[in-house]
C-alpha cells in the first residue's frame, strides 16, 4: 500500500528533513533540556565561575554515574531480551564485600570461598569459548557443526585450564590480593550469581522477576554471611590496611578524568558494538522481539538468555568494586534500591519493557539524565527526601519526551480526552443491553 | 429483493493514510438478506473500506446511510448500536478468558448491578454455540484452542450482538474445508434471516458458492459490483488483477528420486485444556523423496501441524518416534529448531505475526535470521553482506517494499509471507516444511509461490506442505498425506487425487461434523 513515488510527490523536501532531524534526535531532548536547567538553576561561586559548569563539577558527575552505568548496562541487555533483573543489587553489595575482604584480609577467608569455584566458573566457559571460537575460524563452511571428538578434547582442555586457574587464585589467600586480582574474582562471583539466574529462568520455566527477586533476597544473606556478623563494614584505606595499587581506581587521568567513568565508558563501547554488529547482539533483539519466532529460525534461545543474566551480574561485581573504590568500604547494603536506579535509567533512554526495542546509547542518555538531575538537585541543596519525589516525577516526563515511537505527548492528551468523556461508553452499553434484551 | 431500499449505503468513500491514498471513491449498497463479496488483491483497499463502515477508520471524503439516515462512526462501539458488527482477520480474544467471558467481554450480564453473572454468561454462550454447532466448551480457555477454533469464537460473539449487517473479514482463512462448509451454511441461514452480509474471502469457489453480489476493487478503485451468477471466476480474477491468470493444473506423478527424510511412529502426547494427557500425533511415518511435494490434508486439529513439528524439533510435549535424515537416525525427542536448520531443514509456521516474524524489526533483520550462523561465522555481522541477502531476497521473491530498511509491520500480508519463505530459502534448505503457505494471501501472490514451490521442487528440494485448501492441495501435491484424529488416514498417489477421497480419509467415521472440534 504505500508507494514512494506517491509519498515522495505529496509531501515537501524540506517538511521530511525536518521531521527526519526531530525523529533521529527526539532522544536527546530530554538531557538537552535538563542540561540547560543544570547550566541556569547553577550557583554562582565567589569568582564568577558557573558552579555545574566547572570541570571539577563536571567530572564529578562522572564518576558518580559509573556504578550506576555499569550496571544499567547489563540491565539494558535483560531488558532487551524482555526480562528484568532485580537483583543486581544484591550482587553489587555482594561484590562490594568480596572486593574489600580480598584487599584488606590475610589468609583463607569467606570471600576465597566464593572466589574460587566463580574463577573456576568463568575461565571453564572463557577458555571453552575460545577454543570454539578458532575452531570456527579454522572451518566456516555451511550447515557445519564441530566434530564431537573435537568437543571433548575441548571439553577436557578447559577443565584443567579452569582449575589451574582457580588453583593459583587460591593459593594467592596468604597475602592481601591486589587491584588485577580483585578485578578477576570480584565479578567472577557476579557472573556465578547472574548464571544461576539464568539457568533456574531457562530451565524451571519461571518469569525473571521471581527468580531475580529470589536472588536479591539470597544475594543479600550472601553478603551478609561472607561479610560476618561482628563488622558488616569492611573499610578499605589503600596504603595503610590495603595494598597501594589499589588507589588507581579512584585516580584520575590527567588531573581531571575520573579512572571509574572511564571503565564506564568503556563498557558501554563495548555493548553498543556488541549489540549493534555482532550476531550475539542480534540475537538478543530477536528474542526480545518475538521469541517463538527466534527459536524456530535456529537462535540458541536459552544459552542467549544464560549468558545475558551472566553478564549482569558480571557487571554488577564490577560496579561493586568501583563502589569500594569510591566509598572506601565495602558492605552488605551497599546496593540498596541500586537495580530501580538502573532499570528507570534503561527506560528513559527509550528501552522496552516489551523487549526488542532499544539501545546502548538510549542508556547513556538515560544514565547521564540520572545523573545530571542528581547533580542539580544537590547544588541548589535541595532536601534529600523532595529530590526522592522530584526524581520520580522527572522520569515520567523523561520517559514521555523520550518515547519514540508515536510522539508521546500527543499520545498522553488522547488518552485524556478519552477519560473526559465518559458518557459515550455508558449510554452505548445501555443500549446494548436494550438491544440483547429484545 | 431489488425494490427495497439497500440497509447500508456508501457513496465516494475515500480514505487515505498520511500520504498514501487507499480508496478512491467507492460506492456500494448493502441489502438485507443478500451476501455480498468484496474481492481484490492484498492492498486492494477491501479491509480499509470494511473498517470504515464498521467504525474503526474514519473516512477522508464521502457520504454514508444506513437505513436512509446519514451517519459517520467515530468508533467501532456507534458502529455497533447501528447493527453493524465486524470480525477481524486477526482474532482480537483475551487468551486467559474463558470462551463464554469472551464472547460477553464488555458487556457482561450483572446479576445485583455488581457482579458478573457467570451462569447466565455460560447459558447464552451455550446457546450460541450450540445454535452454530460449534463443538467447543463455553467454559474452555480460548488460548488453549487452535486458532480456527478461536476464529469460530470471534464469529459467536459477533453473532450474540444481534446485528443485522454483519462483516466478515476473511473469515475462513484459518478454517478447514469442514468448518468452512459449516460457515457457509450458517452464513446463508443468517442471510434468509434477513441479515446482510458483508464477506471478504479470497478463496474463490467459496465466494461462488456463498455470495449473491461480487464488488470488486482493485489499488483502491471501485471496479464492478456484479450478481455472482452472471460472472465466471475467470472474470473475477481478471478484474481483481488486471490481466489473465492461469488455472493450476495437476503436478506431475512422482519421481523415484533418493529419499531424504524417513519418519518412523512420530507420536506427540501433551495435556489438553483439562489437563489431561491425549495423543495429538499418533504414530505416523513416511519417506519423503528429493524433489517431491508432499501434501498433507486432514480436518483442523488432526495432527497436521504437529507432524511439520515433530520433525522440525519444535514440538512441545512427550515426542517418541524418529526422524533419519542425510543418513542419519535421531530420536524425535533430541530435535532441535537449531539443529534443524544447521542441517539445512526449513520451517513456515502457519502464524506468520505469532511465531513467523520480528514485527517491530526491519525487513533485512528478519530475512537473515535463520542464516546468521554462516552469515556471521565469528559473530560479526557484516552490513554489506546483509543487504545483499535481504536485497537478493527481495528481487527474488519480488517483495513490494521500499527498502531493507522498512518495517516489516508495514508490508501487506503476500509480502510479509515472500520474506518469510525467502529467510528460510536463503538457508538453501534440503527439506522445507510449510504449514499453510498461502494462508491470507491475494492471488497473485499465491500464483507467485506456487510457482516458486514448483521450481523448489524442481530443483531437487523435498517439500512438506499442509494446507487447508483443497485445490492447492491437489494441484502441487505429487503425493497427499490424510490425517485424520493424530493418526495418518492414508497416502493418496497422484493418479487418484480427488477432493471427495481427501475428505473421506480426513473425516472420523460417523460423525462429520463435531470431529474438527473435539
Amino acid at each position: 500500500m504505500t508507494d514512494p513515488g506517491e509519498r515522495a510527490m505529496s509531501s515537501s523536501n524540506t517538511m521530511e528533513w525536518l521531521k527526519g532531524v526531530v525523529k533521529a534526535t527526539k532522544l536527546y531532548w530530554g538531557l538537552a533540556l535538563l542540561f540547560a536547567v543544570g547550566v541556569l538553576s547553577s550557583p554562582v561561586s565567589s569568582k564568577g565561575h558557573n558552579i555545574f559548569l566547572s570541570f571539577g563539577n563536571l567530572s564529578d558527575v562522572f564518576r558518580q554515574i559509573s556504578v550506576t552505568g555499569i550496571t544499567a548496562v547489563g540491565m539494558t541487555l535483560v531488558i532487551l531480551i524482555a526480562g528484568i533483573d532485580l537483583s543486581v543489587g544484591s550482587v553489587l553489595a555482594l561484590g562490594s564485600v568480596v572486593c574489600a575482604m580480598l584487599l584488606t584480609n590475610e589468609g583463607w577467608s569467606s570471600a576465597y570461598l566464593l572466589g574460587v569455584p566463580a574463577v573456576f566458573l568463568l575461565a571453564f566457559f572463557v577458555v571453552l569459548g575460545t577454543m570454539s571460537f578458532a575452531l570456527r575460524v579454522q572451518r566456516r563452511a555451511v550447515h557445519a557443526e564441530a566434530a564431537p571428538g573435537m568437543s571433548k578434547v575441548a571439553l577436557v582442555v578447559a577443565l584443567v585450564a579452569a582449575l589451574l586457574i582457580a588453583l593459583r587464585v587460591a593459593s594467592n589467600s596468604g597475602s592481601k590480593a591486589g587491584v588485577l586480582l580483585v578485578l578477576l574474582v570480584v565479578p567472577a562471583v557476579g557472573l556465578m550469581l547472574g548464571a544461576i539466574n539464568g539457568v533456574v529462568i531457562v530451565g524451571g520455566r519461571l518469569q525473571p522477576f521471581i527468580v531475580t527477586l529470589a536472588m536479591m533476597v539470597a544475594g543479600l544473606g550472601v553478603a551478609r554471611l561472607t561479610a560476618g556478623q561482628n563488622t558488616a563494614v569492611w573499610p578499605v584505606y589503600t596504603g595503610s590496611n590495603a595494598t597501594e595499587d589499589f588507589e588507581a581506581l579512584r585516580s584520575l587521568i590527567f588531573g581531571i578524568i575520573p579512572v571509574p567513568g572511564v571503565i564506564f565508558a568503556g563498557i558501554i563501547v563495548l555493548f553498543w558494538i556488541i549489540l549493534k554488529f555482532t550476531k550475539f547482539g542480534r540475537y538478543i533483539y530477536a528474542i526480545g522481539g518475538n521469541e517463538e519466532a527466534a527459536r524456530l529460525a535456529g537462535v540458541p534461545v536459552w544459552r542467549v538468555k544464560i549468558t545475558v543474566y551472566a553478564i549482569s551480574g558480571y557487571l554488577a561485581a564490577l560496579a561493586g568494586i568501583l563502589y569500594v573504590a569510591q566509598y572506601r568500604q565495602g558492605k552488605p547494603d551497599a546496593g540498596m534500591g541500586l537495580e530501580l536506579d538502573a532499570i528507570a535509567a534503561v527506560v528513559i533512554g527509550g528501552t522496552s519493557l516489551m523487549g526488542g526495542r532499544g539501545s546502548m546509547i538510549g542508556t547513556l542518555v538515560g544514565v547521564l539524565i540520572f545523573g545530571f538531575l542528581s547533580n542539580i538537585l544537590q547544588l541548589n541543596n535541595i532536601d534529600s527526601n523532595t529530590q526522592l519525589v522530584l526524581k520520580g516525577i522527572i522520569i515520567i516526563v523523561a520517559v514521555l519526551l523520550q518515547e519514540r515511537r508515536s510522539s508521546g505527548w500527543m499520545f498522553f492528551l488522547s488518552q485524556l480526552k478519552v477519560r473526559n468523556a465518559p458518557d459515550r461508553s455508558v449510554t452505548s452499553q445501555q443500549t446494548e443491553t436494550h438491544r440483547h434484551g429484545e | 429483493m431489488d425494490n427495497q431500499s439497500p440497509i447500508v449505503s456508501l457513496r465516494g468513500i475515500s480514505k487515505s493514510f498520511a500520504h498514501v491514498i487507499a480508496l478512491r471513491r467507492i460506492d456500494l449498497d448493502i441489502y438485507s438478506g443478500e451476501i455480498h463479496a468484496i474481492m481484490g488483491e492484498n492492498g486492494a483497499g477491501k479491509s480499509t473500506l470494511v473498517k470504515i463502515l464498521s467504525g474503526v477508520h474514519r473516512r477522508s471524503g464521502g457520504h454514508m446511510e444506513v437505513r436512509g439516515e446519514a451517519v459517520d462512526f467515530a468508533t467501532p462501539k456507534e458502529a455497533e448500536r447501528n447493527g453493524i458488527a465486524i470480525i477481524h482477520q486477526e482474532l482480537n480474544l483475551i487468551p486467559s478468558l474463558s470462551v463464554s467471558e469472551n464472547i460477553f467481554l464488555g458487556r457482561e450480564p450483572l446479576r445485583a448491578g455488581l457482579f458478573i453473572d457467570y451462569a447466565e454468561i455460560e447459558r447464552r454462550s451455550a446457546e450460541i454455540l450450540t445454535r452454530f454447532g460449534i463443538d467447543i466448551d463455553p467454559r474452555a480457555d480460548v488460548e488453549n484452542l487452535r486458532v480456527g477454533e478461536q476464529q469460530l469464537v470471534e464469529i459467536a460473539r459477533a453473532l450474540s450482538l444481534n446485528a443485522d449487517v454483519l462483516v466478515l473479514d476473511e473469515p475462513t482463512s484459518a478454517l478447514s474445508e469442514a468448518e468452512a462448509q459449516r460457515l457457509a451454511t450458517f452464513v446463508r441461514d443468517l442471510a434468509r434471516q434477513g441479515v446482510a452480509i458483508v464477506y471478504i474471502s479470497h478463496r474463490m469457489s467459496e465466494v461462488f458458492a456463498l455470495a449473491d453480489k461480487i464488488t470488486v476493487l482493485r489499488d483502491g478503485n471501485f471496479i464492478a459490483t456484479r450478481r455472482s451468477g452472471e460472472i465466471s471466476e475467470r472474470d473475477v480474477i481478471r478484474m481483481m488483477v488486471g490481466r489473465d491468470v492461469k488455472k493450476q493444473e495437476v503436478a506431475p506423478s512422482v519421481s523415484e528420486s533418493p529419499i531424504v527424510l524417513s519418519v518412523r511412529n512420530l507420536s506427540l502426547e501433551r495435556p489438553n485444556s483439562r489437563g489431561r494427557i491425549h495423543s495429538v500425533v499418533n504414530d505416523v511415518s513416511f519417506d519423503l523423496h528429493a524433489g517431491e511435494i508432499l501434501g498433507i490434508g486432514g480436518l483442523l486439529g488432526s495432527g497436521r501441524t504437529e507432524v511439520l513439528e515433530l520433525i522440525f524439533g519444535a514440538a512441545i510435549g512427550k515426542r517418541t518416534g524418529c526422524v533419519e535424515r542425510a543418513g542419519i537416525n535421531q530420536a524425535a525427542q533430541s530435535l532441535t529448531p537449531r539443529r534443524s536448520v544447521s542441517k539445512g531443514i526449513a520451517f513456515l509456521t502457519e502464524d506468520r505475526k505469532g511465531t513467523g516474524l520480528l514485527m517491530h524489526a526491519d525487513i533485512r533483520s528478519n530475512a537473515v535470521l535463520p542464516s546468521l550462523p554462516w552469515l556471521a561465522p565469528l559473530g560479526w555481522i557484516s552490513k554489506t553482506r546483509e543487504d545483499t541477502v535481504a536485497g537478493r531476497i527481495i528481487t527474488a521473491m519480488r517483495v513490494r517494499c521500499e527498502g531493507t530498511d522498512q518495517g516489516i509491520d508495514e508490508l501487506s500480508g503476500g509480502n510479509q509471507q515472500k520474506v518469510v519463505l525467502g529467510k528460510w530459502l536463503e538457508t538453501r534448505p534440503r527439506v522445507v516444511l510449510l504449514d499453510e503457505p498461502t494462508r491470507g494471501i491475494d492471488v497473485g501472490a499465491k500464483e507467485e509461490i506456487y510457482d516458486l514451490l514448483k521450481r523448489l521442487a524442481g530443483s531437487g528440494v523435498a517439500i512438506v506442505m499442509v494446507s487447508s485448501e483443497l485445490p492447492e492441495l491437489l494441484s502441487l501435491s505429487n503425493r497427499i498425506l490424510v490425517m485424520c484424529e493424530g493418526r495418518a488416514a492414508g497416502i493418496i498417489e497422484a493418479h487418484d487425487f480427488s477432493e471427495e477421497r481427501v475428505m473421506e480419509l480426513a473425516t472420523p467415521l460417523g460423525n462429520a461434523l463435531t470431529g474438527a472440534a473435539a
